[in-house]
């Protein structure tokens, strides 16, 4: 019977320790970047300790339970048949409401942190779209990203910011990690008032982050990055952009006609264009989300046109042949034959 | 001259063994056909499980395009939630409580056979959008606009397909509903209810309660898809958020639909391998009452990161609140099991499991009550971890309990008891390998629903761990089918309590004879069956069970035919 008992010792005493070490080793959300999420990671670590420590008293008792009752071969008296036992039933209707109460509590105070509103924030326009955002600065650029290059929200360290989050179609959800928070871009027509998150980002650096609403096909394209910067860096930010793209320059004896029409589409499907010399597209977006026009064989990629905007691209001259365009933010779902004749 | 012999009356109705079955109205053969029904969409959804985990088993797209995906995690929600779950333990409740109660059918036979026909047709409804260019992807929660704007009729299907799985549903809540008031045997009064049934009654209202509401939203969807309706869409003046409330105000009562059974199969099954009565049995029954209540002031927690008019402390508050009777059932099989005799049959081990992950699932919605932790797990991994703690390592759990322990009643032959074990420990391994790792991948923000991922090493090792367990689990389903087909062949008779059991379905033969009981044993507690063994004895510490021949009583045998 001795090794089997040292057996029990062993599990007696190891099992609680490796579920300690295997809570307090993973379960743990990345270092906080903001000043809130500070506030949102020590509540978490205490409601982690309230989780564990309820965790392992009951996996514990069952534990104990599996193998001090165990029915022995044979053993046909029956157990005592207790049906209940009022003080204790008490008792442990009262843990359970003490835990839920003092996580109310607590959770309660770390909200009230990060819902707090500061007087002159940085305010950036947000807008959500299938499947890419666009960052818009007040007398500032506007940034709108692809798939394969990712748009950058540039943010003052150290002051509050202010995002307005706009969807111009389903909804959608701002979320950084590191900032231990999201909010759901959601689109409330004409009249209603988009959703803001205000947030200090505390340590200059790139935070990546990504879309957490399902919001469609390409749902797992919607990635950015924050990059935190001084306040000089990033009044110089803003200085260098906030100008319109240029107008297209350029002779073309060709100019097609493309509109990219309501819920993401273009209004054909194939256009023909001479060989041997430049063209010209233009393209007008009746749609409610941006689009641009791009070549996949040459991966000529113009700008991006805005909702209700219009704008002329000069594509380089190719070679006869079949090629493929689309709008490189919805590269299936906006796609066309591109055929190059003689 | 002939001379008249006199022949049963059943020979009369002697059909052909399938058409028997297509048209029968016998309670538990309906049972049987929602169990097995319920199980072959399991196993479909649960491939469709496996092609999700392949997919994101290391970061790129290699088997899947983007929307097949979608596709994929979308059905595989909706048809395991409400094709397998729900009707699973529909299966055995439609088996089990007309049992328990010494009844001898359902109280609407006929109705009961109508609402289980609806679940195959409108699951081959929900399916069939593969055949049409697509199924619905939008995930299992369909949110507007997006559900607006999703093109193809894989959604309208959806639409359809589910609107008669929830008729189904609100049909067999009636029925239920009215079998337990109205038929229960001459002594069986409400608090001597076996606590599966407690759990069915309470789950049966909020079926009635919260179904309705989400057939209505389902029919808003397709006028707004179909017609030019405007309910949910904002460019024309509809409200996307009135979608989340309608959906969530049905959603989190379905969460209690689908675990309170899980818990009734637990404590049938905790007190017979414990041979001890269930520790409490009235505060059990008034925490699951407790829960039902406080179900239908919780659904806005799912939407806390929707920002908005939401006035979060209420519906952080009530959340919290139902995590004290959940508390006081987690004690009260705690205390079941305190000094008692435990047999560690597979039924057995399958409750314990119960017991042991659901505390996970039951801890981690605790966290998410909170609203900043919630702001930063919301729509992640750990969602689905705790989500999946709840359905599977809950109600999945329970669904084997109950099979591995009312096999032997259906069939007349128990499961092999090794083979149960070899199924029970692939599962149970398998499972926390494919879920504990998710709480973690949401911690560092992996969202859920996507495709595929950032290349992140730390990802890359959770991710890949998750699809191991997945396959465990799909291994597992190997003995246990290997049992089942066995059992068949040449499986050991079980008699008719090979479990000694408390409860009256082990009062009659296996499997029950048509309409159930030729007797039933005196029913002074939960336990008849108890009581008829080991007498009044164990009763000395509740007076109450020894007053033989109450008024109550009394008046429930003038009812005896």
């Amino acid at each position: 019977m001795a090794p089997r008992s040292r057996l029990r010792a062993i599990v007696r005493i190891g099992a609680p320790l490796l579920l300690i070490g295997l809570l307090s080793g993973c379960l743990i959300p990345p270092d906080p970047k903001t000043e809130a999420a500070k506030d949102v990671f020590n509540l978490y670590l205490l409601v982690l300790a309230l989780a564990a420590i309820v965790f392992i008293g009951v996996e514990g008792f069952l534990l104990y339970a599996v193998f001090r009752y165990r029915r022995k071969p044979g053993d046909d008296v029956l157990p005592e048949q207790l049906h209940g036992n009022n003080t204790v039933e008490v008792i442990w209707t009262l843990i359970p409401t003490v835990i839920v109460f003092t996580l109310f509590g607590f959770s309660m105070i770390t909200l009230g942190e990060v819902n707090a509103k500061a007087d002159n924030p940085t305010t950036i326009q947000v807008d959500g779209f299938q499947w890419q955002w666009t960052f818009r600065y007040d007398d500032g650029p506007s940034i709108t990203g692809t798939a394969v290059d990712p748009p950058v929200l540039a943010v003052p360290v150290g002051e509050p910011v202010r995002l307005v989050l706009n969807s111009l179609d389903v909804n959608h959800s701002f979320y950084v990690p590191q900032f231990l928070i999201k909010r759901d871009l959601i689109p409330v027509g004409e009249n209603g008032t988009p959703n803001e998150l205000e947030f200090t980002v505390s340590e200059e650096g790139t935070y990546s982050g990504q879309c957490a609403e399902f919001c469609g096909a390409f749902h797992d394209d919607m990635t950015f990055s924050v990059e935190a910067m001084s306040r000089d860096a990033f009044d110089q930010f803003i200085a260098s952009g906030g100008a319109p793209p240029e107008p297209a320059e350029g002779e073309c004896s060709t100019t097609i006609q493309l509109a990219a029409v309501e819920s993401i589409r273009f209004d054909t499907d194939s256009i023909e264009v001479p060989a041997g010399e430049d063209f010209c597209v233009e393209l007008t977006n009746n749609d409610t989300v941006p689009h641009d026009f791009g070549v996949v064989e040459t991966q000529y990629t113009g700008e991006i046109v805005q909702p209700g905007e219009s704008l002329t691209y000069v594509v380089p001259a190719m070679e006869a042949g079949d090629y493929t365009f689309l709008c490189t933010l919805h590269p299936t779902a906006m796609v066309g034959d591109l055929t190059v004749t003689e | 001259m002939a001379t008249t012999t006199l022949e049963p009356r059943a020979a009369g109705y002697r059909r052909a063994w399938v058409l028997d079955w297509l048209t029968t109205v016998d309670h538990k053969k309906i049972g049987i056909l929602y169990i097995v029904n319920s199980f072959l969409f399991f196993f479909a959804a649960g491939i469709l499980a496996l092609v999700v985990r392949s997919e994101l088993a290391v970061p790129g797209m290699q088997f899947l395009d983007e929307q097949t995906y979608n596709q994929a995690f979308t059905m595989h929600g909706t048809i395991m939630l409400f094709l397998f779950i729900i009707p699973v333990l529909s299966g055995f409740g439609n088996y089990i409580v007309p049992l328990q109660l010494g009844a001898p059918d359902m109280a609407f036979p006929r109705i009961n056979a109508l609402s289980f026909w609806l679940l195959p047709l409108g699951g081959l409804l929900i399916f069939s959008g593969y055949l049409f260019g697509g199924a619905a992807a939008e995930g299992w929660t369909s949110y507007a606009p997006l559900s607006n704007r999703a093109e193809g009729v894989g959604t309208d299907l959806w639409i359809i397909g589910l609107a008669l799985v929830g008729t189904a549903s609100i049909l067999g809540a009636v029925n239920f509903i009215t079998t337990i008031f109205k038929m229960r045997a001459p002594g069986m009064t409400l608090f001597r209810m076996p606590i599966f049934v407690w759990t069915i009654l309470v789950t049966a209202t909020l079926i009635l309660l919260a179904t309705p509401v989400l057939t209505a939203g389902l029919i808003a969807l397709f006028i707004d898809r179909n017609y030019g309706g405007s309910f949910f869409d904002p460019s024309v003046g509809g409200n996307p958020i009135l979608w989340q409330h309608i959906f969530w105000f049905f959603g989190h009562p379905e969460v209690y639909i689908v675990i309170l059974p899980g818990m009734g199969v637990v404590s049938e099954v905790l007190p017979v391998f414990s041979r001890k009565p269930l520790f409490g049995y009235k505060a059990f029954v008034f925490a699951t009452i407790a829960i039902g209540l406080l179900s239908f002031s919780v659904w806005a927690h799912h939407m806390f990161t929707t920002g908005g008019a939401l006035f979060l402390p209420f519906f952080s508050f009530m959340t919290a609140l139902i995590g004290i009777p959940t508390g006081v059932k987690m004690f009260n099989w705690l205390g079941t099991l305190y000094r008692g005799k435990l047999v560690f049959s597979t039924a057995m081990l399958f409750a314990l499991g119960f017991i042991s992950m659901f505390l996970i699932g039951g801890i981690s919605g605790v966290m998410l009550a909170s609203p900043p932790i919630d702001f930063h797990v919301q729509d992640t991994y750990f969602v689905v971890a705790h989500l999946h703690y709840v359905f599977f390592g809950g109600s999945v759990f329970a669904v084997f309990a109950a099979t591995y322990y009312w096999f032997p009643k259906m069939f007349g032959r128990k499961l092999n008891e090794p083979l149960g074990k070899i199924h029970f420990w692939i599962h149970f391994i398998g499972f926390n390998l494919a879920f504990f790792p998710m709480h973690e991948l949401g911690l560092l923000g992996m969202p859920r629903r996507i495709a595929d991922y950032a290349d992140r090493p730390d990802w890359v090792i959770l991710n890949f761990m998750s699809t191991v367990g997945a396959f465990m689990i799909a291994v597992s389903v190997i003995p246990f089918l290997i049992n089942v087909i066995a059992t068949f062949i040449n499986g050991e008779p079980a008699g008719d309590d090979p479990w000694e059991a408390n409860t009256l379905e082990w009062a009659t033969t296996s499997p029950p004879p048509p309409y159930n009981f030729d007797r039933l044993p005196p029913i002074h507690s939960e336990r008849p069956l108890f009581f008829l063994t080991h007498g009044h004895g164990h009763a000395a510490e509740r007076p109450g069970d020894l007053e033989e021949g109450s008024e109550e009583d009394a008046e429930h045998r003038k009812g005896v035919v």
